[in-house]
This record gives C-alpha cells, structure tokens and sequence, in this order.
C-alpha cells in the first residue's frame, strides 16, 4: 500500500516533469477533466453524461440547484464511488479511482461536507494517519488564523466550523493539483471565509486549481474564473464568471421552467378552505441551528417551507416530530401546548412526519403491508385481539397511492417513488392532523411526484394541516398556500405561493433581498 | 465539552488523565481487590502474586487480542477455540522435545494463528458476513480441529516453557517476575504499537469512524485484517500460557468458549466500546486480572462456588452501571 501510493507519485511527477521538459512552451492547461461522466442508483439516474473542464490556475465553481448531480460528481472525482460510464483525465491522462486513497494519490483532494476526521481521535493522530507533516499543517493553520490550536485536543471536542478549517489545513497539506471544495464556507464565520478566499487565491497564483461546490453565489461572483452548470445530470453551461451576474446564474441553474407541471396544478387548488390552527410554534429555538422559529399553520393549509442546504430545516423538523426537544420556545397542537418526548408523544397528538431519508422510516425487508400497518401495532388491545379492520384500511392506502405491489414482499426492492407512497401511506392508515413532509419527492420519477403533490392536496382539502419542506422550488407554486423563507436557523422572508417565483425564493434563500 | 473545568482542558497532564479515567478506575479497582484479598487470607506474600498473575496469562492475553479486534469495529467469537488449537498444538508437539524445537513449535504456533485469523478477517472484509457470524462459524471449526488433533487431554511441554509462564520448572509455586513480566511486557508492547503507529491509528480510525476513515484514504480492509491477525497471536499466547500453566493439553469445547465469553467481559469492563474505536488495552489487562481474582476471593470468603458466576454477573452489569450513570451525569452538567 505504502510502495503503491509512492510508486503513483513517483510517476506522476516523472512525467509532470518530461511534459514541462518536452513542451515548456505549450504546458497542458487543461488540469482535470471528464468526458460523459453518468451514473444511476438503481432507477435513479443522478449523472446522465458531465463534461467538465478545469484548467490549471484556475477555481471553477460547479454549481446547480439540489438534486442536479453535484455531489454525485463529487464522489466519483474523489473516489469514493466509480462512475457507470465515462472518463476523468488529469492531465490528459485517464485515471481510474476505485478508492478514495487513489484519488488522494493521483493529486486531487476533496473536502466533504462532513469533515472526514476520526472522532474518537486527536487532531494529531489525524494527521499521523494521513501522514501529514505537522509544521506544513501548522503553516496553513496559521494562515487561517488557528495557530493557537491545540493539536491533542479529541476532534469530536471541537465546534464544526474548526473541524472544516482543520480538514482544508489537511488536504492542503497533501499538496494536491486540484482542491475539491464542497460548501467549505457552510459552517464558516464571514472572517474565516475570507481567508480562505485568500488562500485559494494564493493557490491559483501558483497554477494549482480548485473546484468549488457553493450555493453561495456571492462567492462565486467574487473568486471563481469558471462555471460549470448542472442540470438534471447534465452539464448545462461553461459560463466565464466575469461575463454574467447573479441572476443569469440563477436563471441557468433553473433552465426552462416548469410550465406543464404547472397546468396541471392549478386546477386543484381552486378554492379551499382554511380552518383552525393545527399546529403553532412560538421561539422555537434549538441549540445551534434553530434560532427563534415562529409559525401557525391551519387545517387545510399547506405551508412550504424553503431552504438551501444546511440552514437548521433538519433539526427543525426533529423538534416538529419531537424526535428532539427545543431550548426554548413552544410547540401548540390545536391550541394546547405540548412537549414532545418522543416522536411517540407526537404521533399520539396527530403530527406525523414523512423523512427527508425514506430508508430510515422503513423497514426494508418486511412487507409493503408490514410497512403500512406499522403505525396501527401501537395500540395495546393488539396484544390480545387479532386485528380485523386492519387488512382493508391497508388495502385502501395501496388503492389509493397506487402502490405497485408487485414486488412487495420486500419494501427494499420497490423502486424510490413507490416506497415514498408507502412512508405516507403508513399515515393514511393511521390517520393525522398534522404532516410533516421533509423534502418527500428527492429523487423521484416525474409521475410519481404528480401523484405525491395531488394526494398533499387532497389530503389539505379534507383538512389536514400540512408543513412541506422542500428542495424542489417549482413545488411551492405547485402544492402550497404560504412560503416560509429560513436562512441560517431563522424565517427570513414569507411570501405568498401564488405569486413566489423560483428566482424570487432562491435569491430570499440566499440571503439575499427580494424587490417586493 | 467534556471538560469539566478550564484547568483541565489546558494541564495536558491533567487531560490525559481525565482522558484515560476509565482506565485509572478499574487499575484501582484492582488495586482495591489485591488490598482485600490480602486481609482476607493469613498470609499474602509472593505465592500469592505468582498465583494471581501467572492464572490471568491465558484471559489477558486473549482478552488484549478481543479488545484490538472490537477497536477495530469487530469482534471475534473464535478466540477461546483459537486458544484450545494453539494448547492443543503445543501439547501435543512439544512434549519431550529439545529446547530449540520447543521455541520453534511456539513460535510457528504464534505465527500460524496470526495468519490464520488474518484469513478470517480477510474473509470477512470480503464477503461483506458480519464478524459475528464468521467467527461464531470458524470458532467450531477450530473446536472441531483441536480434538482432532489432541482427541482426549494429555501431551506436555519443557520445563523451561512453564518456568517463562509460571516462574518456576514444575508450574508450582516459583518467582513472580517471568509471569509479571510476561504480562506486562505483551500488553505494553501492543497498547504503545496500537496508539502510536499509523496502522495501529487506523485500527481505532476505522472502528470509530469507517467512512471518515475510507474519505480520509485510509485503508480500511488492511486495518480489519490486521486487527484480526492481532487477535489470532494473542490466543496463540494465551493456548501456550494455558499449557505452561496445566502442563497438559486439554480440547475440551466448554474451556475455549467460556474463554470466549470472558475475553468479552473483560473487553466491556475495560473500558473498550463495543461500538469500536474507543478504548485501551491497559484497562482490558487489569480487567482480566480482576475476573481472575474473583475466585480466590470467594473462596477465601468461603462463597459456594455455585453463585460465583452469580457475583462475577452482578459485577459487570454493576460496574457497566456505573459507567453509564458517570457518562450521563457529565453529559447533563455540560
């Protein structure tokens, strides 16, 4: 292993330097590049061909709205999962990534959102394990204004933000050709961004390279030379960031619009009819991510919630489904205050929730009717009396999702769509109040999320109160009454779904101010 | 944070301390038991510490192998049937042997199960089967080969061999400094490679956090393997302690598998997550030493050997009890 890794260097560096020998004049400017990169995850096709190019000395922004392919791409450039079709190239050379060791060697270094660091270890044993020369790490520490950090400390002691500055410190320190960069400036303050700004600009000064995964479009404006824009697997655009703004970005991430969906929408929203407040929160706040949440939500109401990646909807929603308990603040259910101990106590009060990870609410290998009568196996008489109304209130939620049931001995083996009906069917069985739905059409076939938005609406207009979050911003439009805006931890902005635009959601998502 | 205080977050001394308190705890809880034990007898003197230390060899020693294996995210239910083989072997084989094969026998034996249980750990990286299962599977198929290599008890070894073990020649009585060194010295050797070598690192990054570890570019098959290769060398010094220590083989199936569940035991109450990546092989050494001690002290208590397992249950579960109250009491000041 050791040899290995070596041996990659070795002959890298060889013919780095035959190439600047041979052709001092015309050295490769391309640096990194793809051609027909694609993969699927069973039906679900994440990458259907990207060709990317990054030259050298430069910082590409890859950008796209969620759901494009970005981390996709990602993966496969650092190694973490081999592509179905297609070819990297680093410096004109195709290469081969089985691991993410083999990326690391052959000079590409990637910084996830999860910092890859041993928890249970010290900073130091980190750094050992990567072979990592502590004084170089030191440097680039020092650089970002961490000098003073204490090398013994155990990382899972450490706020995230310092693990994020500790994981680029590292993958610099591996003296990569090209940087990999995925939402590095999430967790950072405005004054550690800026040096990092200050670093990669040194970094590009000296002809290496970064590729930069952001939702920040300000960044972009400000440090990128290139784009690459996906969409839907696709590589959409190469734009020179010098030649446009914000609002073309924007605008080619989104692409068409989504004008047929739409037609069919509308009609179902014609005229509903608001009842009483189901579900209320009051300061809602959470110990890092959730800063004084406020909002009411009525039966029949569906109230979508928007955020970009990060900004505290997750805990949000696990203090909704009390699957955590708030610092402060209070949660009313129909007028009454109620603190949930358990997602028990909330499901026994009519607020139920759909996850953003379906796999976590299922169980994979028991039946599509397992799976639907799980809610009703609460009920205590059930330890005595055999269950006889169970089997039809199952068999009306299959009719009425229409799940395929033709593979559903096991849930696992159903495709992405069918076992999302399933997760909301479970609840149909049950009945509810109130439903959280986190991001419900994530890597959804188109006709099944036709199907998902008209039962939400259906459901709204028997009288259930529903809270949507969602990552697809033509859904808003779609399926809700009221937007909710929340942009690190807190609701920004609300505005009215009839009249919300994308564009008008993701500049408000991006912090940015919206022109009433 | 789980500091406590200031001062203690900025003392290194102090924080490695603290870091290791589960470790001080059970060396004086162990510390508490020998000062007991001593009271509780007419004499304590060195036949007594011979005693102790030389019957511990065979669990510390495999409990130091289980306790590298779950760090490194597994765990390992052959290594009391791994311990019978390498007895059995040695029994059978060294028995009225000159000194140098006698050394070669031990060493091949140390080696071989070394290799061997690199292949289960192989294997299990491969296959993608639970560790559970793998070794519940190969711990029977050592049983099996252990009587068919030694069918009933018998064999032996050269004196100088149980003099290593024991302290003395004849296994009886003898200095207490071949059995302490013995123990202490293989124990050091490991804990100081696991925490201060690269693969040892890799061994507690890839039981903490495997895809960390994997995005790190750490090998993350190499570090299981060798763990496991670890465990088999460890229950080949455990079987040859076994046979310095009777003087005879014994294949029995009960022996290996109660040897087993006691290499366990004394995993989880020194201090060694179950989960992986969190713990020391210092601890594990005095636990060891501690489920041993148990039985002198209940004889010399006069406790029927009947509710001995009773006492040495209600022990783990108490003293696992505890540690979960001290986490839970220090999570909640934070």
């Amino acid at each position: 292993m050791k040899c290995e890794a070596r041996c990659v260097f070795k002959s890298r560096n060889a013919l780095h330097a035959a190439q600047l020998m041979q052709a001092p004049m015309n050295q490769p400017q391309v640096l990194l590049a793809t051609q027909g990169v694609a993969k699927a995850y069973g039906p679900v096709v994440a990458l259907r061909g990207v060709d990317m190019t990054v030259r050298r000395g430069e910082i590409h922004a890859l950008l796209g709205a969620n759901g494009a392919g970005k981390s996709t791409l990602v993966k496969i450039l650092a190694g973490v999962q081999p592509a179905d079709a297609g070819k990297v190239y680093i410096e004109g050379r195709t290469v081969h990534f089985h691991t993410p060791a083999d990326a690391i060697a052959a000079g590409i270094a990637t910084v996830f959102q999860d910092p890859a660091l041993i928890p249970d270890l010290t900073v130091a044993h980190n750094l050992r394990l990567s072979r990592i020369d502590e004084a170089k790490f030191r440097t680039s520490l020092e650089r970002f204004g961490l000098g003073d950090l204490d090398l013994g400390a155990l990382v899972r002691e450490l706020p995230l933000e310092t693990l994020r500055i500790v994981d680029l410190a590292r993958a610099m320190a591996r003296d990569p050709h090209v940087l990999l960069l995925d939402e590095i400036t999430a967790a950072l303050t405005a004054d550690q961004a800026e040096r990092v700004f200050d670093l990669l600009t040194e970094w590009r000064a000296q002809g290496k390279s970064a590729v930069l995964i952001t939702h920040r479009l300000a960044e972009v404006m400000r440090i990128c030379d290139q784009a690459t824009i996906l969409r839907d697997g696709r590589n959409v655009a190469e734009l020179v960031t010098a030649e446009v703004d914000e609002h073309q970005l924007v605008e080619a991430m989104l692409g068409a619009s989504v004008e047929p969906l739409m037609k069919t929408a509308q009609g179902a929203m014609a005229s509903r009819r608001l009842g009483e407040t189901a579900l209320e929160v009051r300061g809602l706040t959470d110990r890092h991510q959730v800063r004084d949440v406020s909002f009411a939500v009525r039966s029949g109401e569906i109230l979508g919630l928007v955020a970009l990646e990060g900004q505290g909807q997750d805990r949000l929603f696990d203090l909704l489904a009390g699957a955590r308990r708030p610092v402060a603040g209070e949660i009313q259910v129909a007028g009454k205050t109620c603190h949930f101990r358990s997602p028990y106590d909330a499901v026994q009060r009519g607020v139920v929730l759909v996850p953003g990870d379906r796999l976590i609410a299922l169980l994979p290998n028991q039946s599509v009717h397992h799976n639907l009568a799980l809610p009703l196996f609460n009920h205590l008489r059930r330890w005595l009396r055999i269950p006889t109304d169970e089997q039809p209130r199952v068999q009306r939620a299959i009719e009425r999702l229409s799940i395929d049931v033709r593979a559903a001995s096991q849930v696992r083996r159903l495709s992405g769509g069918n076992q999302q009906k399933v997760v909301l069917g479970r609840w149909l069985v049950s009945g509810f109040r109130t439903l959280l739905c986190f991001d419900p059409t994530r890597g959804i076939d188109i006709q099944t999320k036709r199907e998902i938005y008209a039962l939400l609406r259906e459901l709204a207009a028997q009288g259930a109160a529903i809270v949507l979050y969602t990552s697809e911003l033509a859904e808003i439009s779609l399926v809700c009454d009221r937007v909710l805006i929340l942009h690190d931890g807190r609701i920004v902005d609300e505005q009215d779904a009839a009249t919300a635009t994308e564009s008008s959601l993701l500049k408000a998502a991006h912090g940015l101010e919206v022109v009433a | 944070m789980m500091m406590p205080s200031m001062t203690m977050r900025n003392n290194p001394t102090l924080r490695i301390l603290f870091r290791n308190s589960w470790t001080l705890g059970v060396w004086l809880l162990l510390g508490a038991l020998v000062l007991w034990y001593s009271t509780l007898i007419p004499v304590f003197g060195p036949f007594q510490i011979t005693s102790i230390t030389k019957n511990s060899l065979p669990l510390v020693y495999l409990a130091i192998g289980q306790a590298i294996i779950v760090i490194a995210g597994g765990i390992d239910l052959s290594l009391g049937a791994l311990l019978l083989l390498s007895n059995v072997i040695a029994a059978r084989f060294m028995a009225g042997q000159p000194l140098p094969a006698v050394v070669l026998i031990a060493l091949g034996i140390i080696a071989g199960l070394a290799l061997l249980n690199a292949l289960v750990g192989f294997i299990i990286t491969l296959s993608g089967v639970p560790d559970i299962v793998v070794t519940l599977a190969t711990g029977y198929i050592w049983s099996g080969l252990a009587l068919w290599i030694l069918p009933s008890p018998g064999g032996g070894t050269a004196p100088e061999m149980r003099w290593l073990f024991t302290g003395s020649p004849s296994g009886v009585g003898g200095s207490y400094w071949p059995p302490l060194l013995m123990l202490l010295i293989p124990a050091a050797l490991v804990a100081i490679w696991s925490r201060n070598t690269q693969v040892g690192l890799s061994l507690y990054a890839v039981g903490s956090h495997k895809t960390a570890a994997q995005l790190a570019g750490l090998n993350v098959r190499q570090a299981k393997i060798v763990a496991y290769g670890i465990g088999g060398a460890m229950a080949g010094l455990a079987g040859l302690a076994m046979v310095a220590l009777t003087g005879t083989g014994d294949p029995r199936f009960a022996i290996g598998a109660n040897a087993t569940l006691n290499s366990v035991a004394a995993v989880v109450l020194g201090g060694v997550a179950l989960t992986g990546g969190v713990g020391n092989v210092f601890g594990v050494v005095a636990t060891g030493v501690i489920l041993i001690m148990l039985n002198p002290i209940l004889i010399a208590m006069r406790v029927d050997s009947n509710n001995a397992q009773v006492i040495q249950g209600v022990l783990i579960a108490g003293v696992m009890m505890f540690g979960g109250l001290v986490a839970f009491l220090r999570e909640r000041r934070s």
